[in-house]
C-alpha cells in the first residue's frame, strides 16, 4: 500500500504523500473511552483547548526556526505575498456569521479534518528538511498534533459524533505536475505554517465556544446570548 | 438753458453708473484665496492695476506701511503665521476697492502617524491617524484599505474626524490587511501605509467600573470587582483574561496578579491601614496584546478604629505603624 521506498520525484511536493495520508486517516485516532462514571465531554474539551495553545506557543519557536532556514524574503515580518498555490491547504478563515452558526459536530469536524491534513503536509516538510535539529523539533511537533487530533476525536466520540472518513477525492491527492521551483517550494512551506498558526488561533476560539454550551449553567449563558443576538 | 436731455443721453448715463457701481460692489468684494508656504517670500499684485498705479492696501482694515510695496504690489518677506488675513488694494485717491486677497500662511503636510486596532473583535477594526506637525491649513485625507486584493470599506466616525471603521466580513484570515493613507493641502501631499494580520491589532479598550472594597474584619485584604469592557461584543465566544496591579500609594512597586477568568479578586496581602491603588488591564485569552491600565481604584483594608479620613495626606499614625502585619485583632467574631 505505501509507495516502494525511494527517491522523492522531483517538483512533487506535497502530492507524494497521497498514500501515506491515505494510511493516517485511517489509523484508530479514537481513544478507548470508559463511559461508566463519564464526566462528560467538558474535561477532553479543556485538555484540547489547553493542547491548542501549547501548540500554538510550540510553532512559534519552530515557525521562527524554520523561516529563517528558508532565509529572506520567508523571515521578513513584513512578508506580504499574494495567496497563490497553496490549493489544497485546508483554510481557516471563514465568514463570521457562518462560523458562528456552525453546530458542534460540524465545528468539530472542520477542526478535525483540517488537523488531519496538516499533520499530513507537516510530516512531508519533515522528510525534506535539511538539518538533523529542524527534522527532530518537526517531529517533536508532529507527535503533539497527533496528540490534538486524538483529543479531538476524543470530543467528538464522547458526544456521538463519527469520525469523519476521507470522502474521494477530498485527500491530498498525487498530482505529477510540472517540476516545483525551489522558491515555489518554499512559498508552500511558508503557506502551511502560516495556516497552521491560524487554525491554531481559531481551534482555541472554536473550544471555547464549546466549552461554554457544555457548562451546566448554559442554559442561562444561552438565553443571555439569545437576548444580545449572539 | 433748459433744453430737455434726450433719452438716449439718460441711457448711457445709466448705465455708466451701473459699470462705477459694478466697479466698486462688484466681484472683487468676494476675495481670491491664496495659499503660501511659511517662511517663503510672496508677492501679491492689486489685481489688474498698473505696476505704477496709486495704491493703498489695508490687512483686516489697518492701512499698511508703503516701505512695503513695490510699485502697487505688496511684498511680504519670511511669511509668518500672522501674516494670514485679508489684504486689500485701494485707489489711492478714490478709496475704490481694487483687489482682495485671504492669504492663509502654512505648510505641506509631513507624513501622517496612521494606526489600528480591534477593541471590538471579532466585529471590526478602526484606523486612525495624525499630522506629528501641524499644517494650519486645511488638509483633506483619503483612506484605502485591503485586504489581500479585496478593497474594504472603511466607514468614517460620526463623530472623529480622524478615524473610521471597518468591518470584519471574514475571520481567522493568513492574508494581511493594508491601510493606505494620503493627506494632501494647496501646499503638498504625503502618505503612508501599514501591513497587519487580523490578531496582531486586537487590543481591547481597558476594564470598566473598577471598584475597590475593605474586607470587613479582615485588615490585610481589598476585595476587587470590575467589568469587561462594554465595546467588547461577545466575551462569552471571546473570553478576556486580565491583568490586576496593585500597590500602597507610599510605595513605587506595583504587584502584579493575572486572572484567567471571572470579574473579581481579593488582595490578601495588603499593609494594614495603608491606602491602596489598583488597576486592571484585559486582553483577548489568545491573541492581541493588552489594554491600558483602567482607571485607578482607591481603597484603605478595614482597620479596628474608625479612621477620620481626610483627603489631604495625614501625619503618621504612630499606633499604625508599630502594628505588625498579621497581628490578631481583638474582635471574636471574625
Amino acid at each position: 500500500m505505501l509507495p516502494a521506498a525511494g527517491e522523492p520525484a522531483a517538483g512533487d511536493s506535497w502530492g507524494m504523500l497521497a498514500c501515506l495520508c491515505a494510511v493516517l486517516w485511517h489509523l484508530p485516532a479514537v481513544p478507548a473511552l470508559n463511559r461508566t462514571g463519564d464526566p462528560g465531554p467538558g474535561p477532553s474539551i479543556q485538555k484540547t483547548y489547553d493542547l491548542t495553545r501549547y501548540l500554538e506557543h510550540q510553532l512559534r519557536s519552530l515557525a521562527g526556526t524554520y523561516l529563517n532556514y528558508l532565509g529572506p524574503p520567508f523571515n521578513e515580518p513584513d512578508f506580504n505575498p499574494p495567496r497563490l498555490g497553496a490549493e489544497t491547504l485546508p483554510r481557516a478563515t471563514v465568514n463570521l456569521e457562518v462560523w458562528r452558526s456552525l453546530n458542534d459536530r460540524l465545528r468539530l469536524t472542520q477542526n478535525y479534518e483540517a488537523y488531519s491534513h496538516l499533520l499530513c503536509y507537516l510530516r512531508g516538510l519533515n522528510r525534506q528538511a535539511a538539518t538533523a535539529e529542524l527534522r527532530r523539533s518537526l517531529a517533536h511537533f508532529c507527535t503533539s498534533l497527533q496528540g490534538l487530533l486524538g483529543s479531538i476525536a476524543g470530543v467528538m466520540a464522547a458526544l456521538g459524533y463519527p469520525l469523519p472518513q476521507p470522502l474521494p477525492g477530498t485527500e491530498p491527492t498525487w498530482t505529477p505536475g510540472p517540476a516545483h521551483s525551489d522558491f515555489l517550494q518554499k512559498m508552500d512551506d511558508f503557506w502551511l505554517l502560516k495556516e497552521l498558526q491560524t487554525w491554531l488561533w481559531r481551534s482555541a476560539k472554536d473550544f471555547n465556544r464549546l466549552k461554554k454550551k457544555m457548562q451546566p449553567p448554559a442554559a442561562a449563558v444561552t438565553l443571555h446570548l439569545e437576548a444580545h443576538g449572539f | 438753458m433748459a433744453a430737455p436731455v434726450p433719452w438716449a443721453c439718460c441711457a448711457v448715463l445709466a448705465a455708466a453708473a451701473a459699470v462705477v457701481y459694478a466697479q466698486r460692489h462688484g466681484p472683487q468684494e468676494t476675495p481670491h484665496v491664496q495659499y503660501e508656504r511659511l517662511g517663503s517670500d510672496v508677492t501679491l499684485p492689486c489685481g489688474t492695476a498698473n505696476w505704477d498705479a496709486a495704491v493703498t492696501w489695508r490687512v483686516n482694515g489697518t492701512d499698511l506701511a508703503p516701505d512695503l510695496l513695490n510699485g502697487s504690489q505688496l511684498v511680504l518677506r519670511g511669511l509668518e503665521l500672522g501674516h494670514s488675513g485679508v489684504y486689500a488694494c485701494f485707489h489711492r485717491d478714490s478709496w475704490h476697492l481694487r483687489h482682495q486677497v485671504l492669504l492663509n500662511v502654512g505648510l505641506p503636510p509631513r507624513e501622517p502617524v496612521l494606526s489600528c486596532r480591534s477593541n471590538t473583535y471579532p466585529k471590526g477594526f478602526y484606523c486612525s491617524w495624525h499630522l506629528p506637525t501641524p499644517t494650519y491649513i486645511p488638509n483633506t485625507f483619503n483612506v484605502t484599505v485591503l485586504h489581500g486584493s479585496k478593497i474594504m470599506v472603511c466607514e468614517k466616525d460620526p463623530a472623529l474626524k480622524n478615524r473610521c471603521h471597518i468591518r470584519y466580513m471574514h475571520l481567522f484570515s493568513t492574508v494581511k490587511y493594508k491601510v493606505s493613507i494620503s493627506v494632501s493641502n494647496a501646499l503638498g501631499h504625503n502618505a503612508t501605509a501599514i501591513t497587519f494580520d487580523e490578531f496582531t491589532i486586537v487590543k481591547p479598550d481597558p476594564p470598566e467600573n473598577v471598584v475597590a472594597r475593605p474586607v470587613p474584619s479582615n485588615p490585610r485584604r481589598l476585595e476587587v470587582t470590575w467589568q469587561t469592557p462594554s465595546t467588547w461584543p461577545d466575551p462569552e465566544s471571546f473570553p478576556l483574561k486580565f491583568f490586576l496591579r496593585y500597590r500602597p500609594l507610599i510605595l513605587d512597586q506595583w504587584q502584579h496578579v493575572e486572572l484567567s477568568d471571572g470579574t473579581a479578586h481579593t488582595i490578601t496581602d495588603a499593609y494594614a491601614g495603608k491606602e491602596y491603588i489598583i488597576q486592571v488591564a484585559a486582553k483577548d485569552n489568545e491573541i492581541g496584546t493588552w489594554s491600558d491600565w483602567s482607571v485607578a481604584a482607591h481603597a484603605t483594608p478595614w482597620t479596628e478604629e474608625p479612621r477620620h479620613l481626610t483627603t489631604e495626606a495625614q501625619a503618621p499614625d504612630h499606633d499604625q505603624h508599630h502594628q505588625l502585619p498579621g497581628t490578631p485583632t481583638h474582635h471574636e467574631d471574625l
